[in-house]
């Protein structure tokens, strides 16, 4: 058990890393790492929604969907559902942490529709490829293993997250071709930082 | 349309339209519940503090954009007077707005006290990327010889949300109308040369070289040598020499131009 945990963590953080080696949540990925401090809180949000989705996703798709035979809805259901519970974060964040609700902006409301944590409730009920490496048959990984697993996917994301913005944040810095400056740069780094990372796969 | 209606199973169409409405019923009532534990006082202020500001986001105020300046400004913590871009109508309605009595300021203009460029000696040639921040970086302040020189590499004409700076023989020059004196170039000179001057203004001193006569003569063919000419000859007094650089008090000056005719070196600007 704890050796398929510590497959998780390593699969989830690297392996299978959901920015920079699967290619989901780009879109806050590169819209909300430009400091530091709003891409950690980014992180941790993704993370909570990320938890929360599959806290409720998990038992409503073995309990309610599979038995009544309507398992294929599952993605317009999940969508409501993280729709729903980001509504509420934003709501929670705006009365206790302003600051970083402000510095959020319009990439809050965008974790609605992140395929990032659509892509953790899909792949904690399916397994998908990564039986070989975690030892446990896709579908029966259980509500336990699902919430790990997306714990170890938000903090993929965070690790990704953060560290494109303290990438961004010294490129800031420099002079270059204006062509280049802002956006066109980070694509360029957000594409090494990818080819970094295919680098796990080997394992 | 006969086979459509067969291959529908209403029953199970049934179910999953229960389903959504029982699930969104579950989770308005969660959001609403949130909502009201939640509850944040919006302040109507902002909105109307942010219309009534310059809307260029320059940067002069020290926040990050307009909208920030008013959140400031709305809690109290911000000066009206410190954005320049503001016209003075909407600079009172603001004050008015938040309760407070306005200073009334000169308006004012901002200049780059240097004026040597091509005049100024190079200490090597310099061939790369033309960029004030990063020559005054990787040279230690840039390839000419004076400290305080302009190097004509633009970081202030990109930061100008007006367009008002142009680049004239290799020194930065402010266009007086269209300069709003925002303060976007000041902090965007890594030599620290842009100054405030007021707007009515007619001549100001093109150098910032504090060093001695004999150490800019070395250095730029019309940097200031303090020789004193122009305050000896200043009808108004209003020339002082403080730290080998003449300083103009703008309350005295009536805009005569002597100094321009008798500096030797051709230093003080028109504008």
């Amino acid at each position: 058990m704890l050796n398929t945990i510590f497959m998780m963590f390593i699969t989830a953080l690297f392996v299978n890393n959901f920015v920079v080696i699967q290619f989901l949540g780009v879109c806050p990925f590169l819209g909300v790492s430009k400091n530091t401090s709003s891409a950690f809180g980014m992180g941790v949000a993704v993370t909570v929604v990320m938890i929360l989705a599959t806290l409720v996703t998990y038992p409503l798709y073995t309990y309610i969907l599979v038995p009544l035979g309507i398992d294929f809805l599952e993605i317009i259901f999940f969508i409501f559902i993280i729709a729903a519970l980001v509504q509420m974060l934003e709501k929670v964040l705006k009365k206790f942490v302003p600051s970083l609700y402000s510095s959020l902006g319009i990439y809050l409301p965008l974790i609605t529709t992140n395929c990032a944590v659509l892509g953790v409730t899909e792949l904690v009920i399916d397994g998908g490829s990564m039986e070989g490496l975690l030892g446990i048959a896709a579908g029966t990984w259980g509500l336990g293993y699902s919430l790990i697993y997306a714990l170890f996917a938000g903090i993929g994301f965070l690790l990704a997250i953060v560290m494109m913005s303290g990438l961004r944040e010294r490129v800031e810095l420099y002079r270059m071709p204006k062509s280049l400056k802002g956006f066109p740069i980070s694509m360029v780094l957000a594409a090494f930082m990818a080819m970094a990372f295919y680098v796990f796969t080997m394992i | 349309m006969n086979f459509l209606a067969n291959s529908i199973d209403w029953g199970r169409f049934g179910i999953v339209l229960a389903l959504f409405f029982g699930i969104a019923l579950v989770f308005a009532i969660l959001i609403l519940i949130i909502t009201k534990v939640c509850k944040v006082e919006e302040d109507k202020k902002v909105a109307a503090i942010l219309e009534r500001l310059g809307g260029s986001n320059c940067g002069g105020c020290g926040c990050s954009g307009c909208a920030a300046f008013a959140q400031k400004l709305a809690e109290g913590k911000g000066n009206v007077a410190d954005c320049h871009s503001t016209s003075k109508e909407n600079t009172k309605e603001i004050a008015k707005i938040l309760g407070v009595e306005v200073e009334e300021s000169e308006p004012t203009m901002s200049v780059v006290k240097c004026c040597g460029g091509v005049n100024a000696k190079d200490r090597f040639d310099y061939i790369g990327y033309k960029g004030c921040s990063q020559m005054s970086d990787a040279f230690q302040g840039g390839n000419q010889v004076c400290a305080t020189a302009c190097l004509g590499g633009g970081d202030c004409k990109e930061k100008c949300p007006h367009d008002a700076i142009k680049i004239v023989d290799g020194v930065s020059k402010i266009d007086k109308s269209r300069c709003t004196s925002c303060g976007a170039c000041i902090t965007a000179c890594p030599k620290n040369i842009i100054e405030r001057i007021p707007r009515k203004a007619k001549v100001y001193i093109g150098c910032s070289n504090k060093c001695k006569g004999k150490e800019v003569l070395g250095a730029c063919s019309v940097g200031c040598i303090a020789c004193g000419m122009c305050a000896k000859k200043c009808p108004e007094g209003a020339i002082t020499m403080v730290n080998n650089l003449p300083v103009i008090d703008y309350s005295k000056c009536t805009g005569c131009k002597t100094c321009v005719g008798v500096c030797p070196r051709k230093t003080i600007q028109e504008i």
